[in-house]
């Protein structure tokens, strides 16, 4: 369980999180959706240690940090350092002996080469290895889905899907909002800070109606195409 | 073009004012160090024109890199991208052109000149298929990645060595492990993304002591052959073979304190002069290093609770 209490935050003057309160229990896969600076990020951040914030985090695993495995949108990585090696290095970070890197690579990753010549999508896909071979219990994917091909799309939705089997806590942000509800169990919606509505799957599809009203409004017209 | 030139001048300035250092005194600062450490080099080695030489060309290669020319050629008509190349080229190279003039070696400064404008007409391609392999692998990634980004700089090390013994000068083998250190001592300038910190399951101490361990050895593991050869050939001179390695390594530790005391800023021009001050009078590093050991465990206190 990770337990969310008043969570504020904010950057000088500028609110970003706003008395975030909410639970996520484990075998269920969270949906965290919202605007580009509705606080997504940020609240990802609080929650893996890595902001300052006012408010309680609190996770049966203690502390949370060394049992999350965190997947940001544009991960890091090291000129120099090979998609191996990069692996090797997230997981002496966790004291994981791995010595089968190889036969776990299931996105056949060019593993000798340098990750960062790597595509978008490769990229992406090395750091979902490397956390999942950390043997985290609970997970944050910011935007796993990004740039990544079809095929690997598909492996990602059934890795949610082997997690949650597994009582893993998941927590995904995405602007694809059909490989939000193919793959989780609750969406929240997240909007200047606050989360304004949250839904289990039998309403996902009255808030993806919802969402596309609160986003569109008159844009379109505005254009005035002819 | 005129505007290009404006822009680095002003990315150069905002460098300098990151390390709280005025831009006029920052190029003043180089020049001097410059001209002391050419001069320096000049008196120490014979062969100091080659290395000059060498130093050089790395700096304008650097210049050459596909993903940047690639960007240039996007913005720039190709008859004027020629054109900023080589004037690029020509101003990074000048220095080192006019020390070469004021030493009389006017022959190397003309092959020199002439090498960097080839340079600026070259785009090096980075994305080989080929991954230096390295004595590494079981703990990325300090050493992999400074193994590899100054692996010529190695060689060049190597080399010196092999120069000292073949004309039996000692200070000049002694440079060249001075030299495996001072390469070294680069791996840790940069402070790693704050995920990479962030990672490690262990207390801000253990973190620290780990850094340290896999440093020393694999410091050692570089500077043995060096070490060993220096003292196969000078075993008289053990007592400032041993000292120079045992220095190297005070060092390195003080950059690891002092790359985490700054975390996860960069090191700026405190660390900086304590560094230097370090290298000129080494006993100071055994103040310097526990100063620098409790700032670090400060600052990585946030990311190792």
């Amino acid at each position: 369980m990770i337990e969310i209490k008043n969570l504020k935050k904010s950057f000088g003057n500028k609110q970003v999180l706003n008395q975030i309160n909410i639970q996520f229990a484990p075998g269920k896969v969270y949906g965290i959706v919202g605007e580009n600076g509705a606080g997504k990020t940020t609240l990802f951040r609080c929650i893996a240690g890595l902001e300052v914030f006012e408010g309680e985090i609190h996770a049966t695993k203690s502390p949370l940090k060394n049992h999350l495995g965190l997947l940001f949108t544009d991960p890091f990585f090291f000129p120099k350092l090979t998609g191996k090696e990069y692996i090797q290095l997230l997981c002496n970070a966790r004291e994981i002996d791995l010595h089968d890197i190889d036969t776990r690579n299931i996105f056949d990753l060019p593993l000798n080469q340098y990750a960062s010549t790597y595509s978008t999508g490769m990229k992406k896909k090395l750091a979902i290895t490397a956390i999942l071979l950390q043997k985290n219990d609970y997970f944050i994917l910011d935007e796993p889905f990004n740039g990544v091909d079809i095929q690997s799309n598909i492996i990602i939705t059934e890795i949610i899907h082997k997690l949650k089997e597994l009582g893993k806590i998941v927590l995904i942000s995405s602007h694809i909002f059909s490989t939000l509800s193919a793959t989780c169990d609750e969406i929240h919606l997240l909007k200047e800070g606050e989360i304004i509505r949250s839904v289990e799957k039998p309403e996902f599809e009255i808030l993806e109606n919802e969402m596309k009203e609160i986003i569109m409004e008159n844009r379109i017209d505005r254009l005035g195409l002819k | 073009m005129k505007s290009y030139f404006a822009i680095q001048i002003k990315i150069t300035a905002r460098k300098f004012l990151d390390l709280g250092v005025h831009p006029i005194l920052g190029v003043l600062l180089i020049l001097v160090g410059f001209i002391a450490f050419s001069e320096y080099l000049f008196r120490q080695i014979s062969f100091a024109g080659y290395l000059f030489a060498f130093v050089s060309l790395t700096f304008t290669s650097s210049l050459s890199a596909q993903k940047r020319n690639d960007f240039l050629q996007l913005c720039f008509p190709e008859k004027r991208y020629k054109l900023l190349r080589t004037i690029e080229n020509f101003l990074t190279t000048m220095p080192f052109v006019i020390f070469l003039i004021y030493k009389q070696n006017f022959l190397l400064a003309f092959i020199l000149l002439f090498i960097s404008v080839i340079f600026a007409w070259s785009n090096f391609r980075t994305n080989l298929n080929f991954t230096l392999p390295t004595p590494f692998h079981r703990k990325p990634f300090e050493f992999i990645v400074g193994f590899r980004r100054t692996i010529l700089l190695l060689i060049g090390a190597i080399f010196i060595e092999f120069i000292a013994l073949s004309v039996n000068n000692f200070n000049l083998g002694i440079f060249a492990l001075a030299l495996v250190f001072l390469i070294v001592l680069t791996f840790y300038t940069q402070p790693e993304n704050e995920i990479f910190v962030w990672n490690f399951v262990v207390s801000p101490t253990q973190f620290l002591l780990s850094k340290i361990k896999i440093a020393l050895i694999f410091s050692s593991l570089l500077s043995l052959p060096f070490v060993a050869t220096l003292i196969t050939f000078y075993p008289e001179k053990y007592p400032i073979i041993l000292a120079t390695w045992l220095i190297g390594f005070m060092l390195i530790i003080t950059i690891i304190l002092a790359k985490y005391a700054a975390y996860p800023s960069e090191m700026n021009l405190p660390e900086g002069i304590v560094i230097a001050l370090g290298l000129s009078f080494p006993p100071l590093l055994l103040i310097f290093a526990p100063y620098f050991y409790f700032k670090a465990i400060q600052k990585l206190k946030p990311y190792l609770p």
